[in-house]
C-alpha cells in the first residue's frame, strides 16, 4: 500500500505528546517507540526511506491495541490508528504475517472463524437453551439478521450473549433470524494483522447470505463486527449495535422490565463508544432498568480504557493484554461495584478470564444478560 | 568520543536491559515537542540515584554528552542530543516517595507524571498548583528542569514556587541535596531554585521535594466578550486591583473564535474582539461573592456579554471554547507553532496589537491566546514546515516579537523555555556580563560541558 495515503496523517503530528496520556500500552511499558506518538515517527522514519522493517519494527507495531484513544486526544487531529492499521499491512505485505498471526489467519482462511473450528459448529451455543424453538432461529426469510460473532459463537465464556439476544428479540417479537454456519468470519481480525487484503471473501459471502434472507437490518452484539461493516462493507442495509436496537424497542414500549436491585459500572467498548459513537444506548438501557444503580468509572465514554481485548494484542503478546486487562479491573473495583456490564463479547472474555485467574470477586456481563434478567428474569 | 568502552561500561551498570540502541530507540528518543531531530547515540533508562552516579563518573572520565529527557513534551528543544551523546530517560524513576500531609509536601522521583501526582495529592484534600497543558503526559523532573507554568500560574505561581528540595547528582558523579521540607530556608545561596529552570545542563534530579496547598472546595466560571481588546485588558487589571487573584484569567482574540467556529465549536458574539475566561477558586461563599462582583467589573469595564455558570455542567461548557482552541487553531495548517514571549500584565493590549501588526507586515497567520492575568501571551503560528519562504517569514516576525516584549520589561519565554528554540536571542534579554556569568556558573557545575550541551549558553 502506498505510504503517501498516510503521509498527510504524519506530517500533521506536531510531536507534542499529548497522545500518550490515555495509551494503556504506554502506561505499561513506558518506552518511546511504545507511544502512538513513537510509532507515528517510525512510520514516518520508514516511509522517508529511513527506516526498516525488521522483526522488532514489526513487533513494536503489534505492540497496540487500536482502541484509538491516541486519535481522540491529538490535538492536530491526526488519525493515529489509521496510520497503525496501515503500517500493519504494510509490514504484511513487506515481511509476511507475523509468526503469532499466521495459525489465526490461516485458520481464517479455512474455517472462516478464528477458533480453528468446524464453522458448523457456530451454532451450538444453541444446544443446552431449554427454550429452544424449532426453527432454532435458523428462518429461511426474516426482516432481521442477528449477527453472532466469532467470540460468542465458539468460546463458552460468551455464549451466553446469543442466548440471552435470541430471547430478548423473541420477547419483543422481531421477525430475525441467525446465518448459523453460513455466518462467517466479519473480517475485523483480518485487519488488524494487516491482512484486511484477504478480506473480499468473507464481505462477498456475508453481503450475499443477508441479501438472500431479504433482510432489511443487522443487530450485532461485537462492535467490532459492526464496525467492519458499516467502514468495509456495502451500505444498503440497515445496521445496528445490539444496544442501539434493544434502546429502540424501549423506546416503542415492547419491553417492560423488572425490578434489578444491582449496582453495576458499565465498560465502553473501544469499537463500540470512541471507534463507533455509541455511548448514550448502554447507559439508556441500564437506566430504564427500575432498581438498578449504575456508577460510572473514572475514565468514561472517549476517555474509556481498553480492556486489553483490541488489536490481536492477546495473540501478539498474552502477558501485555493480561496487564491491561488488570489495570482495566482495578479501575471497575474503584466504583466499589460488583458488577461491570460491558457490550462487547471480547470485552467479557477479556475482563471475566483475568477475573477468573486472580480470583476476584466481581460479575462481568454482557449487557445482553443483563436485559434478559431484567425481562425474563432469566 | 562514545567509545565502545564507555558503551560497555554504561551497559554493565544498567544490567544491558535498560541500554537502548536499536535503531527504533535512537529514532524515537531523537525528538522532543519542538522541530528539529538530532540522532542520539544510546538512550539510558536508570533505575537510581546511584546508577546515575556511576553513568556520569563514566561520562565525565570520557566527555560523553548526557541529554536529561522526562516525557519530551518541551516545545523549546531542550531535551534533544544537539551534539550527540546519549539521552537519559526517567521512565522508571516514577515513584510517589512520599506525601507528607502535616508538613504540606510530597517527595517524588523525577519520572512521576504531574497528572498522577495531582490525582494523587487530591486524595488528602492537597493540591499541587502548576499545570502545564501537558501535565497528564509530562514529568515532575522536566517541569523542574523547565520551571513549567500553566494556566493557574495568575494565582498560584509556577514550579519554583513549589519546589522545596532537590536530591540531584552531578556531572562528577557526586551526589548532593539542596532545601530540604521547610517553607523557609535562606541557608546559604539557593541552589534550589538555581537548578530549577536550568533545562538539564547543570545536574540530573533525583528525588524532588514539592510543596502542597488545602485543595479549594469550590470554583465559579464566567466567560465575557468584549467588542474593544482594551477592555478586557481592563477587565483583568480591575479584577486584580479590586483584591481578587482569580486562578484563570484566559484570553482568546477573535482569530480564535472565528477559528473555533469554522471548527464547528461554539458561535459567538460577532461583535466580539476578545473573551475572557474567568475562574476563582476557594471555599464557596468566597467564590459565588466573588463570581457576582466580577461579573458586575466585567459589565462595567464594557463587556459586551457575559456569562456565569451556575453548575459544573455550566462551567464545562464555558470551558469548552478554551479547550477546543489549540486543536482548532491547530488543524488549519499543517503545523502550528506555540509562542511565549511574556509582558508585564498592563502591557497585554500593547503586546497583541504588535502581535497583530506583525501578522500583517509577514502575512502569516497568527491566532492569540493568554494567559491574561500574568501577561504570557501564546501567539499560535498556523504555518507549513515544509514551505521554506514562509519559514522564513516566521523566523523574522519571532525576532521582532521577542524585541518587543522585551522592550516593553517583558521576557522571551514566560513557562516553556530557551532550549535551542530562543537561545539566538538570548542576548537581547541579557548583558554579556549576565551571558557569562551564567557560564561561569555552568563550568563549576560541569566543568566538561557534558550536561545538554548546546542548549541555551
Amino acid at each position: 500500500m502506498p505510504m503517501d495515503l498516510i503521509s498527510a496523517e504524519f506530517d500533521q503530528c506536531i510531536k507534542c505528546g499529548l497522545c500518550l496520556a490515555n495509551c494503556p500500552v504506554s502506561h505499561e511499558l513506558f518506552l518511546e517507540k511504545y507511544t502512538p506518538r513513537g510509532k507515528i515517527q517510525l512510520a514516518r522514519a520508514y516511509g522517508r526511506g529511513e527506516a526498516a522493517i525488521t522483526d522488532h519494527f514489526r513487533d513494536i507495531f503489534s505492540t497496540c491495541v487500536l482502541c484509538g484513544a491516541c486519535s481522540v486526544t491529538c490535538p492536530s487531529g491526526v488519525d493515529l490508528t489509521k496510520v497503525f492499521t496501515h503500517m500493519r499491512r504494510e509490514i504484511t505485505e513487506k515481511k509476511g504475517i507475523s509468526p503469532s498471526m499466521k495459525p489465526a489467519v490461516e485458520s481464517l482462511m479455512i474455517h472462516h472463524n478464528i477458533s480453528r473450528e468446524d464453522n458448523e459448529e457456530r451454532g451450538d451455543w444453541r444446544e443446552d437453551m431449554k427454550d429452544l424453538p424449532d426453527h432454532r432461529y435458523e428462518k429461511p426469510t426474516a426482516k432481521v439478521v442477528y449477527f453472532v460473532g466469532c467470540v460468542a459463537s465458539f468460546f463458552p465464556m460468551a455464549q451466553t450473549i446469543p442466548q440471552n439476544m435470541v430471547r430478548i428479540l423473541s420477547a419483543a417479537n422481531v421477525d430475525f433470524t441467525i446465518l448459523g454456519g453460513e455466518e462467517w468470519c466479519c473480517g475485523f481480525p483480518l485487519m488488524g494483522a494487516g491482512a484486511g487484503d484477504r478480506m473480499d471473501k468473507f464481505v462477498r459471502h456475508n453481503v450475499e447470505k443477508v441479501r438472500s434472507l431479504k433482510a432489511e437490518s443487522i443487530v450485532f452484539s461485537c462492535p467490532s463486527c459492526y464496525r467492519m461493516w458499516r467502514e468495509h462493507y456495502p451500505d444498503d442495509i440497515k445496521l445496528f449495535h445490539s444496544t442501539q436496537f434493544i434502546e429502540q424497542l424501549i423506546n416503542e414500549n415492547t419491553l417492560s422490565f423488572n425490578e434489578l436491585p444491582w449496582s453495576v459500572t458499565y465498560h465502553d467498548p473501544c469499537d463500540l463508544g470512541r471507534n463507533g459513537g455509541e455511548y448514550d444506548a448502554p447507559r439508556k438501557i441500564l437506566n430504564a432498568i427500575p432498581g438498578l444503580e449504575l456508577v460510572e468509572m473514572e475514565n468514561i465514554r472517549a476517555k474509556s480504557v481498553c480492556c486489553g481485548g483490541g488489536g490481536n494484542l492477546e495473540m501478539t503478546d498474552p502477558a501485555l493484554s493480561s496487564k491491561l486487562a488488570h489495570g482495566k479491573i482495578a479501575e471497575i473495583r474503584e466504583t466499589g461495584a460488583k458488577t461491570v456490564v460491558t457490550a462487547c463479547q471480547q470485552c467479557v472474555r477479556t475482563i471475566k478470564g483475568r477475573v477468573r485467574r486472580e480470583k476476584m470477586d466481581l460479575e462481568v456481563m454482557d449487557i445482553s444478560t443483563v436485559v434478559a434478567r431484567a425481562l425474563l428474569n432469566v | 568520543m562514545f567509545s565502545q568502552a564507555a558503551a560497555d561500561a554504561m551497559r554493565a551498570v544498567l544490567d544491558d536491559a535498560w541500554y537502548l540502541d536499536q535503531p527504533e530507540d535512537i529514532a524515537t528518543y531523537s525528538y522532543d515537542g519542538f522541530l528539529p531531530e538530532f540522532t542520539p547515540d544510546a538512550i539510558l533508562v536508570p533505575e537510581n540515584a546511584e546508577q546515575i552516579a556511576r553513568i556520569m563518573k563514566i561520562a565525565n572520565k570520557d566527555k560523553i554528552n548526557i541529554i536529561p529527557r522526562g516525557a519530551g513534551t518541551n516545545i523549546c528543544g531542550s531535551s534533544v542530543a544537539r551534539e550527540g551523546g546519549v539521552i537519559m530517560a526517567f521512565h522508571r524513576m516514577n515513584k510517589i516517595l512520599e506525601i507528607d500531609r502535616e508538613s504540606m509536601c510530597a517527595v517524588v522521583q523525577p519520572g512521576v507524571v504531574n497528572g498522577d501526582l495531582q490525582k494523587k495529592v487530591a486524595q488528602y484534600d492537597l493540591m499541587y498548583p502548576p499545570d502545564p497543558a501537558s501535565m497528564f503526559v509530562s514529568t515532575i523532573g522536566g517541569n523542574v528542569s523547565l520551571n513549567a507554568g500553566g494556566p493557574r500560574g495568575v494565582k498560584y505561581g509556577v514550579t519554583r514556587d513549589y519546589l522545596l528540595g532537590l536530591k540531584v547528582v552531578l556531572p562528577s558523579g557526586e551526589i548532593i541535596k539542596t532545601g530540604g521540607k521547610t517553607l523557609k530556608n535562606v541557608s546559604g545561596y539557593d541552589l534550589t531554585r538555581l537548578l530549577c529552570g536550568s533545562e538539564g545542563t547543570l545536574g540530573i534530579f533525583t528525588e524532588i521535594t514539592l510543596r502542597l496547598v488545602p485543595l479549594p472546595s469550590a470554583k465559579t466560571t464566567l466567560q465575557a466578550a468584549y467588542g474593544d481588546l482594551d477592555d478586557a485588558a481592563t477587565t483583568v487589571t480591575a479584577i486584580m486591583a479590586a483584591g481578587m487573584v482569580p486562578t484563570t484569567l484566559e484570553l482568546m482574540d477573535r482569530t480564535v473564535l472565528d477559528v473555533i467556529s469554522d471548527y464547528g465549536g461554539a458561535q459567538f458574539n460577532s461583535d466580539a474582539e476578545a473573551l475572557l475566561l474567568i475562574e476563582v477558586d476557594g471555599d464557596e461563599d468566597l467564590v459565588n461573592k466573588q463570581g457576582e462582583r466580577i461579573e458586575a467589573l466585567c459589565r462595567e469595564k464594557g463587556a459586551i456579554a457575559v456569562e456565569r455558570a451556575h453548575t459544573p455542567e455550566e462551567a464545562d461548557k464555558l470551558w469548552q471554547a478554551r479547550r477546543t482552541a489549540f486543536g482548532a487553531v491547530a488543524s488549519v495548517r499543517p503545523n502550528c507553532i506555540v509562542e511565549d514571549a511574556t509582558v508585564p500584565v498592563k502591557k497585554l493590549p500593547d503586546i497583541i496589537r504588535k502581535v497583530v501588526e506583525l501578522t500583517r507586515k509577514y502575512d502569516l497567520q497568527i491566532a492569540v491566546l493568554a494567559h491574561a492575568g500574568d501577561g504570557n501571551l501564546h501567539p499560535l503560528i498556523m504555518t507549513d514546515l515544509r514551505d521554506q519562504e514562509e519559514m522564513g517569514r516566521v523566523d523574522q516576525m519571532l525576532e521582532e516579537l521577542c524585541e518587543a516584549a522585551i522592550q516593553m520589561g517583558g521576557t522571551l519565554s514566560g513557562e516553556h523555555g530557551i532550549g535551542i528554540a530562543k537561545a539566538r536571542f538570548m542576548n537581547m534579554e541579557f548583558s554579556e556580563t549576565s551571558l557569562d556569568l551564567m557560564r561561569g556558573i555552568k563550568r563549576v557545575f560541569d566543568p566538561n560541558n557534558i550536561l545538554n550541551p548546546g542548549s541555551f549558553l
